[in-house]
């Protein structure tokens, strides 16, 4: 199927083929006069307004500065004409103007949000209002130029303007204009463009730079914009300031709005809809600005999207009916084949030396090292915050903000001063933790959009390759219709569509189930034996030992330790990274035996996005304890606190709580205000609690009392000035300011140092034996273990063990939990 | 000298009409994430409101303040009918949406008021002398209002819970929630105050520009290049961004081209973002995957 095929042309066909029907109709002399110069206006209009949806549509541009190049055509023309310019040149001058303008906007805008772009595109639609008005010479003014004939030099005739050829010629052109976006639809051009506005970070990953993009979209959009302006001075015969107001760029987003912003038949109604809208007005009766804005009110609300892809929707739904949903492929389960090792004397792949990344003061990763031979897959593994996610992004070139330091050597050249899109390039591919799709593309056409130009061989490979990975039934699918590990697996298909030769793989296996985990495997399995070097990083250890030959450890940004899948959690700093350094052991309230259920859970399961994150979990919280929640990075505790907090519903089971139950959460990574001062983040949460005036002064006084003197010194301060243990602590003020029954800790030892978690880990056993009910979402076993009453384990999303610190067999177990799950299987076993 | 002097005056009048009307956009923009495109011609609604009052033998001061209350009271139930029911966080259907309000908000002023130019009462009249110059008191009046409007403002967001708060959501709506912060009241208390400043803009504009249905469109795309100049989301970088614009277009309309004033000061505002794109006060964000 390429962009020539048969069904693409007829689809292209059907525009020439409509103009060719209206301009018959036209000849025919059956429509007055009038009407007939209505239907050419309406011929300019509907190129003017593919030019904008189209850009909106495909490149997310929504620009405000086609008046500007409507109006550059029209004074092209009318000028040209009036001094013996060839028709030749008219167009080409004006397009070639409007091109190297649009290439400007686009290239400078891909550097701003939506916003600022709005702000760009209507500067240069005002300086060219001024210039209109003052440039008298050639403008003529508020006055306006004539339109005389244009000849052209290669004798194909002259074009008089304001006459019957006029509206027959704009008539043709649109539907010429309609076939060019035909064609460009199922092109790599658009799906480049789409990519690069739905995900540009994924975008750079394939090689796809967004800056070139939108230069090029947007300088194509100009081209027809002034195209229909030349158009616009032949249909009209006269060119004035009145036409290319902002009230036109207003209509624009109006048309493309109500059409439906990046399909064909939307540019035809909106063209329809600003050639037509003041007549529908006057016949209805109400002023014009009324009639557009009801509509346009109307369509946002009604109809988001659009009117075509929503009766598009209507006709699917009608259609679907009749048609079968493509069956879920069956796939066998048998584990995955031994990993093959690599070739004793494979040459060195990548080399990383002594790699620091920071964000404004904050290091995310220093003194990164470490080699890579080609054939051979190194795991990185660590706690959540251990800088690993950041090292891969070194890999790619996608540290953003960040600034690096350090060396990379890739296959001997020198990696960190490429630029991102080039490694795709380099031959580096890379798969995201959330699978980043391109959510407005197919299954396909997310493979095909890495290549420039899409070739048949193209197409044929990417069929091939998404049969292996399993996803050829769904190859017309969007990427949303796709449950999480289908989805995942797309994304792995995008990163080995040109077979690169090193992979980099951001947590794989998180979320996939157990089937799922195993195909995955197989597939890296087979990247091994094509020899491709894998660099994989995930908090499922036993399916990540089973297929890396080599683990290099990390923890606060720095390597800790390296060594093979089999023994390198016997190293004690590997082990204590994850399951936390010996607590100081917290000093709890005593228990007597009648405490009351503070919060039940019963039955409760909970998935999002086709991640199921929670399943069958019971517990009970019971009033003045301290229980911990503990389990790896994504096993669920999040969700969990969320859900005990009250905030999030889970999707099956219930919450009952003991009479009134006033709770409050501290999220995963404090959360606080940081502009806002010390004062200012406790008053707000006072404020929302309901709590006023004098009782929230003294409430203010109780929690001042409460913090440590360092802070309390420091309330007019902005948040963003403390210490990660400052904030922690102050984020616990903060929860503590509603005066709430429990507190649901989140994660309150990430990313600080031992001292301060000694510290807040001291003030939260405070707080218990003061009577506070306390829930701890901890990564740490042995943290937790330390400082509560009772301990749960959560491996992916259930209720590994449970049971009390003091209890010895349950230390073992919870340990065993902690990395396998319930399942008794030794660790070694899953090493192939 | 005295010229300058003269036209510097002028242009922070200018621009402090600029700074009110952009830090009532930025004020709606930071609590409710929408570019509210209609707070012109919903002011414009008030000032309408307030001369036909006004000519009824009210006060001008209290028809001043009908404005600013039906201003805000027409925003209000727009905000409530249209605005709300889209998802939160599209950002281009409520800007597009707040268009349309516009249309039809400009639309209905010339149905019940008419198309002819009328004269806005100004509040104060005369001049000021300085040395040889003669400054018009309105606009000393004008700088002095809004002066007092912005140390209002900045006493609401850095001294009151209620401001403490407004800041808080437009910080982080997620958090905000985890706090249990009705966001919806917040919205509604940031909808009415900035669309109260941009109903003071107008009545110190009006009587400099005289009364039309479309009065107010220059002064909003000026007050739109004084915040993206001031970066957006920064309350001070509207003011100053508003200031720079209203003294550069002053300047330039005197010194360098009548007719080219839009040119020299958006040409200013897109160079100084092609340098600095997050604009003079805006924050960077880092980019994370």
């Amino acid at each position: 199927m390429s962009v020539f095929s048969r069904s693409n042309l007829f689809r292209a066909g059907l525009g020439p083929l409509a103009a060719v029907a209206l301009i018959l109709v036209l000849h025919s002399g059956a429509i007055p006069p009038f009407q007939a110069y209505s239907v050419g206006l309406a011929g300019v209009y509907t190129i003017l307004v593919l030019s904008v949806n189209l850009l909106a549509g495909w490149a997310g541009i929504w620009s405000i500065a086609h008046p500007a190049f409507f109006a550059l055509g029209a004074y092209f023309a009318a000028y040209g004409s009036s001094h013996g310019w060839s028709l030749e040149v008219v167009v080409l001058g004006a397009a070639g103007c409007a091109a190297a303008f649009g290439a400007f906007l686009g290239g400078a805008g891909a550097r701003f949000s939506m916003l600022y772009l709005a702000l760009l595109t209507l500067a240069f639609t005002m300086v060219s209002l001024e210039v209109m008005g003052q440039w008298t010479g050639v403008t003529g003014g508020d006055q306006g130029i004539p339109m005389e004939k244009l000849h052209s030099a290669l004798g194909l005739g002259t074009l008089a303007s304001a006459g019957t050829q006029a509206q027959y010629i704009a008539v043709g052109a649109a539907g010429v204009a309609l076939a060019v976006g035909a064609l460009a639809r199922p092109s790599a051009l658009r799906m480049r463009l789409v990519a690069a506005k739905s995900h540009p970070l994924a975008a750079r990953s394939v090689g796809i730079a967004p800056e070139a993009q939108s230069a090029l979209a947007f300088a194509v959009s100009a081209v027809f914009a002034a195209l229909a302006g030349v158009l616009l001075a032949l249909v009209v015969g006269f060119v004035s300031p009145d036409p290319f107001s902002l009230a036109l760029a207003i209509s624009l987003i109006a048309a493309c709005v109500l059409g439906g912003a990046g399909t064909l038949l939307g540019a035809v109604v909106g063209g329809a809809y600003l050639t037509w809208a003041p007549t529908a007005a006057e016949s209805v009766g109400v002023p014009q600005p009324i009639l557009q804005g009801v509509v346009l009110i109307a369509a946002l609300l009604f109809l988001p999207g659009g009117v075509v892809p929503f009766l598009g929707r209507a006709l699917r739904r009608l259609s679907a009916r009749t048609t079968a949903q493509p069956p879920t492929p069956v796939e066998a389960t048998e584990a995955a084949p031994p990993v093959p090792a690599p070739a004793p004397t494979a040459p060195e792949l990548l080399r990383v030396d002594d790699v620091g990344v920071s964000f404004g003061g904050v290091k995310a990763l220093e003194g990164a090292s470490m080699t890579v031979r080609a054939g051979e897959t190194v795991a990185i593994i660590g706690p959540n915050g251990a800088g690993k996610t950041t090292l891969l992004n070194v890999l790619s070139g996608l540290v953003g903000g960040g600034r690096v330091t350090g060396d990379a050597q890739y296959a001997g050249k020198p990696l960190l001063k490429s630029r991102s899109t080039a490694r795709r390039g380099l031959g580096i591919g890379r798969t995201f933790q959330h699978a980043e799709t391109f959510p407005e593309l197919t299954v396909a056409e997310n493979i095909l959009c890495t290549h420039r130009r899409v070739t048949a061989q193209h197409r044929a490979k990417a069929a091939e390759l998404l049969q292996s990975v399993g996803l050829a039934p769904f190859a017309d699918r969007r990427p949303a219709e796709l449950p999480f590990g289908l989805h995942k697996r797309l994304d792995l298909a995008r990163a080995l569509a040109e077979e690169p030769e090193l992979l980099v793989l951001d947590e794989p296996f998180g979320g996939l189930d157990a089937a799922e985990r195993t195909l995955l495997a197989r597939q890296i399995v087979r990247q091994q034996q094509r020899g491709t070097a894998v660099v994989i990083i995930d908090h499922v250890l036993d399916d990540l030992f089973a297929v890396a030959h080599r683990v290099v450890a990390f923890d606060f940004g720095r390597p800790v330790g390296e060594g093979l899948p089999g023994t390198i959690l016997d190293d004690p700093r590997v082990r204590s990274s994850y399951l936390g350094e010996g607590g100081d052991g917290v000093e709890l309230p005593r228990r007597d035996g009648l405490t009351r259920t503070a919060v039940h859970l019963t039955a409760i399961d909970h998935s999002y996005g086709g991640v199921t994150a929670l399943r069958g979990i019971d517990l009970a919280v019971a009033r003045g304890a301290v229980l911990g929640v503990v389990g790896a990075n994504g096993a669920g505790k999040s969700t969990l606190g969320q859900i005990l907090h009250g905030t999030l519903a889970p999707t099956e089971g219930r919450r009952t709580v003991d009479g009134e139950l006033r709770s409050a959460l501290v999220p995963e990574g404090r959360a606080l205000f940081k502009t806002l001062s010390l004062r200012e983040n406790l008053e707000v949460a006072a404020y929302a609690a309901g709590i006023k005036g004098a009782d929230l002064r003294t409430r203010l006084e109780q929690t001042g009392e409460w913090l440590p003197p360092r802070l309390r010194e420091r309330m007019g301060m902005p948040a963003a000035g403390l210490s990660g243990g400052e904030q922690q602590i102050l984020a616990i003020a903060r929860a503590l300011m509603a005066r709430p029954d429990l507190l649901i800790v989140d994660e309150p030892a990430l990313g600080l140092s031992p001292a301060m978690v000694t510290e807040v880990y001291a003030r939260l056993g405070r707080l218990a034996r003061e009577g506070m009910t306390v829930v701890l979402l901890e990564q740490s076993l042995t943290r937790a273990v330390s400082a509560c009453h009772e301990v749960v384990v959560l491996h992916d999303g259930r209720v590994a063990a449970q049971g009390e610190p003091a209890d010895p067999e349950f230390l073992a177990q919870a340990e065993q939990a902690y990395f396998d799950g319930e399942e008794d299987a030794p660790m070694a076993a899953a090493q192939g | 000298m005295d010229q300058f002097l003269l036209v510097l005056v002028s242009g922070l009048a200018s621009g402090a009409v600029y700074g009110l009307m952009g830090l009532g956009l930025v004020i709606i923009y930071r609590a409710t994430d929408v570019v509210n495109f209609a707070l012109a011609s919903l002011a414009t609604i008030g000032l309408y409101a307030a001369l036909t009052l006004y000519d009824r033998g009210l006060p001008l001061i209290l028809a001043a303040g009908a404005a600013i209350v039906v201003t805000a009271a027409v925003g209000l139930a727009a905000r409530e009918t249209v605005i709300r029911p889209l998802a939160h966080g599209e950002l281009l259907s409520a800007l597009v949406m707040t268009m349309a309000v516009s249309l039809i908000a400009e639309s209905v002023i010339s149905t019940i008021w008419g198309d002819q130019p009328q004269l806005f009462p100004s509040l104060v009249d005369g001049s000021v002398s300085f040395g040889d110059a003669a400054i018009p008191t309105q606009s000393l009046l004008t700088i002095g209002v809004a002066a007092v409007a912005m140390a209002l403002v900045a006493y609401l967001f850095g001294r009151t819970t209620i401001g403490s708060a407004m800041r808080a959501v437009a910080e982080s709506a997620d958090t905000a929630q985890i706090l249990g912060l009705g966001s919806q009241r917040i919205a509604r208390v940031a909808w009415a105050l900035g669309l109260g400043l941009g109903a003071l803009a107008a009545i110190l504009y009006a009587p400099r520009a005289g009364l039309l249905p479309t009065v107010l469109s220059a002064p909003l795309f000026r007050a739109f290049a004084g915040i993206f100049l001031g970066g957006l989301t920064s309350m001070y970088g509207a003011v100053i961004g508003g200031l720079t614009v209203g003294v550069l277009d002053n300047l330039a309309a005197s010194y360098v081209s009548a007719g080219y004033r839009d040119t020299f000061v958006f040409s200013f505002t897109i160079v100084v973002l092609l340098i600095r794109p997050q604009g003079l006060f805006g924050v960077r964000a880092f980019q994370r995957v």
